[in-house]
């Protein structure tokens, strides 16, 4: 036990300090970095350069993209949370991050690429501190270092991280948070305000995205394993209150605009909240050809590695204490993934996935090598153990590097928006009075139009709200007559059956211009025939 | 404001090690250094010889104790004299002359007397630790410190709603805050279990016989000066005392604090403390119970508007951020609570918390009309003691 605190009593005269100049600090802390800053910014750097590289060119522009954008872009400039009514379908505090990341690149987007693809640079930025947290995160958690470079790699260069970490989704900012919330849980000097801010940031990742929060246990669970005994209780109770206090910003917003609890004529929290429970589900991953198998596959299409290895070595990870939270948080994952009568599964999903499944590889690399160097102590052969582990390392690369190596080929090289880049050039060109144009076309679309002068939110509509938001519809007395075009893409003919309105513009058109090679991929811009008989 | 007295108040919990420090080192059980320890009592005939019955306990081989009583208080001299026979050499009787009388002018008379290197103050009714004066020994050997001060734990917290409060507001302040204090080089000192080098006391001039918090004055005037202060915390050494045993007697308390850290405010000393970081930190202290009753008036006025003005919604949603950490202050005082029960031994059932609670904003209205009542007592000059109910009538 220390002895006893004293006070600093008058302090010391010491001769004044010498200010080095401005141009040496700079220096000086990048010599204080260390091998482990150096390391975590080697690794980084590699992930970074290989997700900028044609990050505008791969993967084709989502709805999803458009949306979130579109919102960013709403808050941006002051028309509320959303370009439309926001309904509560999530919480919005993954799209305000977007609106402040979106700012410098917004400025300097050029019109070569569709907007959405564009603004993909603000992802950069999450993905690099992601990376960062990841590898302090494995460090804290006891890794040794080419260990937990040997995370952030997995975590980064993966086909499936290159392709859905470029994208703007709300889940990768939710990663961000979730891991600052691990890091700071395993904060080596067990400081209180350490835990409280692993709180704010476990409350910022679900407000960013609500799924996150299945990993609440994991980070709970952490916590537990690096607080003091002397001490937990108030750490537990800090983390606990700051996730709260964070999270009830959310019900208090939608309560103090009297949308808390459904009603007539307005949207509500709690109605959002039904809605995503209550989503149709896209059947079991155990179900060949249902929906969440589709989805599954396409994972798994992308990146075997990173999910079959991971998954794999997750249950033994368990009894090491160490690797036990993140290894719990894929099980978890894993487990709603599994639940029986499967909700809803997001292509995204795996996102919040990603980092942990890494961690669980690297982890079980650095058990693995372990044991081959120092486990059965009578077989005392050193070079028999390097080439185990040589052997071993052999093996790994040779089933994951050329799977690797063609899927982020793709990732550089393909041009999958040129027909999003096309049709948004084409509609610039072509449509003579923006300002006095109502069009309709998919959330990708959207912002381009916007900025080429249509009027947001009922000059340029977001297909679906045509028939679904009673708000735009109002607008629209004359039905599918009062538009004057329609933009066909994949993501506006994949349901609509649902938009009769949506059906009927489509069937009353003609194309004016089409990009693209296949069928499924085609984008076509369409003239409305207001003439033409129902 | 919450959000700093929040982080000050958690201070000792930061990190283990924080935690760890509070307490005394283990004692070396040498006698290093000899103690005059002076105890002012004054119409307390009932517990004083309990009192110094306890202090006789002592492991400790070298000290003295100074019972000082008044020239017009018989029964109590009595008392003192009964235990000055008792022990031989160990306690002595000090008579305090003094036409209007008060605490300070007590422990100033007792001063010149004292014989040994460090004097410690000690109330009538306190219950000491038979240990404590060789850990505190030991602390001053240990640290070279000029001043140590003990804790002192209010127990009772089921005798009222509002000693619950009060108990844990103690635990807060000895557990935690104090440690803060001393690490930064100002610190009110606590009014006993407070020990002193006698020469730095000396130096010093004694207590303030005009102030109404004498043990804050001294703490201040000791900290500009230098003085190296230690706090140390144990649960099974604090000197236990009992709350205000009526609501009226806890105001009138609280407007004698108040009413001396508004003296020692405007006497200026700390501004003299050497750096500005201890000078802010001086300035928030003394001044915090004003500040809380200025939030005790703004509060309410506060609801009101909420309540029937219509704001912009994210004007509204920043007017929730001040109860951010009003709310996290109630979830650390329901742990402490917890913590204390265990410290202590004493059982702590779900009812305590739902009282903790719910009496929370009424104990704010308290301390908050204590602040005011304290500005308003600075204000017309009345600086009278309100002791206890028992002593003020004869001092006013």
């Amino acid at each position: 036990m220390t002895a006893l605190l004293g006070t600093a009593s008058r302090a010391p005269i010491t001769p004044p300090e010498i200010r080095p100049p401005l141009l040496k600090r700079p220096l000086r802390s990048l010599r204080r970095l260390g091998p482990d800053g150096w390391l975590a910014l080697a690794v980084t750097a590699a992930v970074l350069a290989v997700q900028a590289w044609n990050i505008t060119g791969f993967p084709t522009v989502s709805d999803d993209e458009g949306t979130y954008l579109a919102q960013a872009w709403a808050v941006q400039h002051h028309h509320g949370l959303a370009p439309y009514t926001y309904w509560y379908d999530h919480p919005p505090l993954g799209w305000m991050q977007l609106a402040v990341l979106s700012w410098l690149p917004g400025l300097l987007a050029s019109p070569a690429h569709v907007f959405t693809a564009e603004l993909r640079v603000a992802m950069l930025p999450v993905t690099a501190a992601s990376a960062l947290l990841l590898h302090l995160l494995a460090r804290r958690l006891g890794l040794p270092r080419w260990s937990a470079a040997l995370a952030v790699l997995l975590f980064g260069l993966s086909p499936l991280a290159v392709g859905l970490q470029r994208e703007l989704f709300l889940d990768n900012f939710a990663v961000l948070w979730i891991l600052a919330a691990f890091v700071l849980a395993a904060s080596p000097r067990k400081h209180l305000w350490h835990h409280v801010a692993a709180g704010l940031c476990a409350g910022v990742a679900v407000l960013s995205k609500e799924t996150v929060a299945v990993l609440l246990p994991a980070v709970v669970l952490l916590l537990w394993q690096h607080c003091d005994r002397t001490t937990r209780k108030f750490s537990l109770v800090g983390f606990g209150t700051a996730l709260a206090l964070v999270g009830l910003g959310y019900p208090l917003y939608a309560a103090i605009k009297g949308e808390l609890i459904p009603g007539p004529g307005h949207v509500s929290l709690l109605g959002g909240l039904l809605f995503q429970l209550q989503r149709a589900g896209s059947g079991s991953v155990l179900t060949p050809g249902s929906g969440s198998r589709q989805v599954l596959d396409s994972w798994l299409y992308y990146d075997r590695v990173l999910i079959v290895g991971g998954l794999a070595v997750t249950p033994p990870l368990l009894c090491s204490r160490r690797l036990r939270a993140p290894a719990l948080a894929v099980l978890l994952l894993a487990a709603v993934l599994l639940r029986p009568g499967a909700g809803y599964l997001p292509a995204m999903y795996v996102i919040q996935a990603l980092p942990f499944l890494a961690l669980a590889l690297a982890g079980a690399a650095q058990h693995g090598v372990r044991l081959a160097l120092h486990g059965l102590p009578r077989v005392g052969l050193r070079p028999v153990r390097w080439a185990v582990v040589a052997l071993a390392a052999v093996l790994a690369a040779g089933w994951t590097v050329p799977r690797w190596y063609a899927g982020d080929r793709t990732a550089l090289t393909a041009r999958a928006n040129a027909p999003y880049d096309a049709a948004a050039r084409w509609i610039r060109a072509n449509v003579p009075d923006p300002a006095h144009t109502r069009i309709t076309v998919d959330d990708a679309l959207w912002l381009d139009l916007v900025r080429d002068g249509f009027a947001p939110g009922t000059g340029v509509i977001w297909f679906y709200k045509v028939d679904l938001d009673p708000a735009v519809a109002r607008t629209l007395p004359q039905g599918w007559r009062s538009l004057d075009y329609i933009v066909s893409t994949p993501a506006l003919r994949q349901d609509p059956n649902d938009l009769p309105t949506v059906r009927a513009a489509l069937a009353h058109s003609t194309v004016l211009a089409s990009f693209g090679d296949s069928a499924a991929d085609r984008i076509e811009v369409r003239r409305i025939a207001k003439d033409a008989q129902p | 404001m919450a959000a700093l007295t929040l982080w000050w108040m958690l201070h000792a919990w930061r990190t283990p090690e924080t935690l760890a420090g509070t307490s005394f080192g283990a004692a070396d059980g040498l006698c290093g250094l000899g103690f005059s320890l002076l105890v002012p009592a004054r119409h307390e005939q009932q517990v004083l010889e309990h009192t110094v019955k306890r202090l006789l306990e002592s492991s400790h081989t070298d000290y003295e104790i100074l019972v000082i009583v008044g020239h017009d208080d018989p029964l109590t001299a009595a008392v003192a004299a009964r235990m000055a026979e008792y022990a031989p050499g160990r306690v002595r009787v000090i008579t305090d002359t003094h036409e209007v009388k008060n605490k300070p002018k007590a422990l100033n008379t007792a001063l010149p007397h004292c014989r040994g290197e460090v004097v410690g103050v000690f109330d009538a009714e306190d219950q000491v630790h038979p240990e404590l004066l060789g850990h505190v020994d030991h602390a001053f050997r240990a640290s070279g410190a000029a001043v140590v001060q003990g804790g002192v734990q209010l127990i009772n917290f089921h005798s009222s709603w509002y000693s619950l409060r009060n108990c844990l507001e103690y635990f807060f302040w000895f557990r935690s805050r104090l440690h803060l204090h001393a690490s930064q080089g100002f610190i009110p000192l606590g009014g006993n279990t407070v020990f002193v080098r006698t020469e730095v006391l000396r130096a010093a001039g004694g207590w303030d016989q005009n102030c109404l918090a004498e043990d804050c004055d001294l703490g201040v005037r000791l900290s500009s000066r230098g003085a190296k202060v230690v706090v140390a915390y144990d649960s099974s050494m604090v000197t236990r005392e009992e709350t205000p045993d009526t609501l009226l007697g806890l105001l009138k308390q609280r407007t004698r604090w108040n009413q001396g850290f508004l003296q020692v405010y405007r006497k200026k000393e700390w501004q003299r403390l050497p750096s500005l970081r201890q000078r802010l930190l001086a300035r928030w202290t003394l001044t915090t119970p004003f500040l809380q009753a200025f939030s005790g008036v703004v509060i309410p006025i506060d609801l009101l508007l909420a309540l029937t003005v219509k704001l912009p919604v994210s004007v509204a949603l920043f007017s929730f951020v001040p109860a951010v950490p009003a709310l996290a202050t109630f979830a650390f005082e329901a742990v402490a609570l917890h913590d204390f029960g265990l410290q202590y031994g004493l059982r702590v059932r779900p009812w305590h918390y739902v009282k903790l609670i719910a009496g929370g904003p009424l104990y704010q209205v308290v301390l908050a009309g204590a602040a005011l009542r304290a500005v308003w007592r600075e204000h017309r000059g009345d600086h009278g003691w309100e002791l206890t109910r028992h002593v003020g009538a004869h001092l006013g």
